[in-house]
Parts: structure tokens; C-alpha cells; sequence
């Protein structure tokens, strides 16, 4: 049964093997070469899955895969239940809460979080690719701040501070477009990420970029 | 009845995978003949190796798979189910780190296939012992050699189950050894 479906897979809730399972499966893109097409798909399965385990291994939450079948491009994962997205939370405490303020406060501690598993992420040189609140779950109540990443299908693996700028500069759009009034629960993420950093240089260099990418959009001014 | 598994395969439910533990032998010598000479066409798993029946499953399914669209690394199905839960891709040291060894006491057996369960009956019959609980598996298992076959970190054991960790590198096993995408 399909859940959900977004600009490039579908979703379907099911069980493996007893297990709660998602599939999620890239469909085929009729408007682009077949050839082209399918290296596509195959690369982008490839690196979500690639920077799921990666994640993991570094101790960031994210669906256990339970297999990857090339041949109908689909990806069987852990189906986090009781969870809802970023976006939902945030959501629901600012229709709760009227006073600008206090949905800070509220916030605060997930935004800490968040900026910390960023840091995480990025010290290991894993670039999302597709930051959104969307893309973040909180398992059982949110609270607990039990916070998974998902939806790798766009990410890379690089260490330079241009690209980790320009997935925080991702997600600072996506937060203020998805949260009006929302810059300070933002800036308590770039806190916390500066925070969880161990290599100062890098982070400074890395906000700077942000700063400077601000400026002048994602892509970089090309010259010649 | 014993409480052996026999399960279905998710994409091909024309094919069934038994699965099987054997504690408390002597050796394990005479089945691993019979299994060389290919009297018994069975794949013999270590299961000082296994956490959880969970983690067999995962390997097993992906192998029926790999078997089904003609993508083996092995010779066959059986085989394939070893290499599969293994995260080395140099296949005789697969088979020596999670193939059962003569001298074990123990050993996770699963067959694909197995009709009227003529196979199990058989390595029962070799063995001299009906199979146990296959969730006993979980008071079996080895954690620090574990640890060290699958290079678990000590950062993802603070957060999830080791099954989580094990499960995920046996599915994605040949995406993150291709060596692609730098360190």
C-alpha cells in the first residue's frame, strides 16, 4: 500500500520478515534517458544508503536497512513508529503557544540537538544534501528528543567547508520558509553546532562560509 | 515438534528458508562432510556469529534474491548465505569466520527449499539431536568477536542495538565495500 509520494519515490509500509518495514522505491522518470535515468537512480540509491550507514556508524540515528533490491530500485528500511517529522513538532508548538518568546524556549533543547548531530555529521564529512525538518523524526515523545535523519538520497561525502556551508544554508531556508518567526531557534542550532565542533578552525571557517553563501545564494559565482 | 523457522521469502513466497539451531554436539564434523561431499545441501552457520535469528534472515533473503536474479558472488544459494553474512568480500575467509568448524558445539543451520523438510530431518538424523529454540541463538554469541568482524564502533553501540548495526551492513554489504566515495 502506498503512504506517501514525493518528487522522485514512493513509499509503501509493510512488514519484513515481522518487522515494521518501509519501502521506498525510485520510480522510473519517463522524461529523462533511459540510460541517464538509471545511473541515477543507481547512484543515488547507492549514496543513501551509503551515508545512512555512514551516519550510524558514527553514532547519529537513522532506519536500519534491511535490504536493497537494483533490480525495481527500492529500499527496504526500518519503519520508525511513533514518530513524527521536525516540521509536525514545531508545528504544533507554535500553534500552542502564542508567545513568540516561549516557543524559543520550548525549542531550545531540540535545536540543541539538532546542531549537535549536524556537527556530528558533518566532523565526518557526510553532507546531506536535503536538510529539511521534514527530514528529521522524533521517535516516541518528542521530549525524549530521540532524533532520527532520513532521506539520504541526495547526500555526498566531502570535507570542504563550502559544501558543509551550503547544507546548513539548505536547512536555514527550509526552517524560515516552514517556521515564519522561527530565526532564533535557528541561531540556537548554529550555537549548538559550533558547540559540538571539536576542530574550532573548522567551524569558523564553515559559518563564515555560511555568512558569505548567505550573500550569494547555494551556487558559487562562476567566473571566466 | 522442535521449533525450527521456516519462513517465506518476501519477494519469491514460492520459496521457503528453514532455519535451524543445534546445541549441545559433540562435533560438528560428520554434518560439515556431508555438506562438503553435497549429501546435505544445507549452508552451516557459526553461531558464536549470531545475535539474533533476525540478523540469518536478513542475510538469507538477500542471498534467495541474488540467487533469483543471477548476481551470486558464490557458486551456489547455500554458499551465498554465508558470504552474504559476512561483511568480508574475500569468500574463504567468510567461510572461516561465520562457517561452523568441525570442533563446534553448536551450529545455526538454514536451508532454502527444503521440501517436506527432508533436510533438517536428515542433519537431525546426522546429528543425533532435534534442533532448539533458533532464539536461543541470542545466548550464544560472541560480542567481542562480533565487534571485531563487523568493525563496530564503539560510538553507534552507545546508541542503537547491535542487531540494528549488523543488519545494516549485511544489507548494504556490497554499496560500502566498492571503495567508492573517499574513506
Amino acid at each position: 500500500m502506498a503512504v506517501l509520494q514525493g518528487a522522485e519515490a514512493k513509499l509503501y509500509v509493510g512488514d519484513f520478515y515481522g518487522r515494521p518495514c518501509i519501502m521506498k522505491e525510485r520510480f522510473v522518470k519517463n522524461y529523462r534517458h533511459p540510460t541517464l535515468d538509471k545511473a541515477l537512480t543507481n547512484q543515488r540509491i547507492k549514496s543513501e544508503v551509503r551515508a545512512n550507514l555512514r551516519c550510524k556508524i558514527s553514532g547519529i540515528q537513522t532506519p536500519t536497512i534491511f535490504m536493497v533490491n537494483f533490480e525495481t530500485n527500492s529500499i527496504y528500511m526500518e519503519e520508525i513508529q511513533d514518530a513524527v517529522t521536525v516540521r509536525q513538532h514545531i508545528n504544533t508548538v507554535q500553534a500552542s503557544e502564542p508567545n513568540l518568546s516561549s516557543v524559543c524556549e520550548q525549542l531550545k533543547p531540540l535545536a540543541e540537538v539538532i546542531g549537535q548531530t549536524l556537527a556530528k555529521m558533518h566532523t565526518n564529512n557526510i553532507i546531506h544534501g536535503d536538510l529539511t525538518t521534514s527530514n528529521m523524526l522524533l521517535e516516541g515523545d518528542p521530549k525524549d528528543l530521540s532524533l532520527f535523519l532520513i532521506d539520504f538520497g541526495l547526500s555526498s561525502f566531502e570535507a570542504s567547508a563550502e559544501d558543509k556551508g551550503v547544507d546548513l544554508y539548505v536547512l536555514e531556508r527550509a526552517f524560515l520558509s516552514s517556521h515564519p518567526n522561527s530565526q532564533d531557534v535557528f541561531d540556537c542550532i548554529l550555537a549548538a553546532y559550533k558547540n559540538q565542533m571539536k576542530d574550532k578552525s573548522a567551524s569558523k571557517e564553515i559559518l563564515s562560509k555560511l555568512d558569505e553563501i548567505r550573500l550569494r545564494g547555494r551556487k558559487r559565482t562562476m567566473v571566466g | 515438534m522442535a521449533t525450527f523457522k521456516k519462513i517465506r521469502h518476501i519477494l519469491y513466497p514460492d520459496l521457503t528458508m528453514t532455519l535451524a539451531l543445534y546445541t549441545g554436539l559433540e562435533s560438528c564434523k560428520e554434518l560439515r562432510k556431508s555438506v562438503m561431499e553435497g549429501t546435505v545441501v544445507a549452508s552451516l552457520l557459526k553461531a558464536s556469529m549470531i545475535v539474533d535469528p533476525f540478523q540469518v534472515i536478513v542475510a538469507a533473503n538477500k542471498a534467495v534474491h541474488l540467487h533469483q536474479t543471477n548476481n551470486m558472488t558464490t557458486k551456489n544459494v547455500h554458499s551465498e548465505i554465508l558470504y552474504c553474512l559476512s561483511p568480508s568480500k574475500n569468500i574463504s575467509e567468510s567461510f572461516r569466520s561465520f562457517g561452523a568448524a568441525d570442533d563446534d558445539n553448536s551450529v545455526f543451520v538454514v536451508i532454502v527449499d527444503d521440501t517436506e523438510d527432508k533436510t533438517l530431518q536428515r542433519i537431525s538424523d546426522i546429528l543425533g539431536h532435534s534442533p532448539t529454540d533458533v532464539d536461543a541463538v541470542a545466548s550464544l554469541f560472541d560480542t567481542e568477536l562480533i565487534k571485531k568482524a563487523y568493525k563496530l564502533t564503539e560510538e553507534e553501540l552507545s546508541v542503537y542495538p547491535v542487531l540494528d548495526a549488523l543488519v545494516s551492513r549485511i544489507a548494504a554489504k556490497e554499496i560500502i565495500t566498492t571503495g567508492k566515495g573517499k574513506s
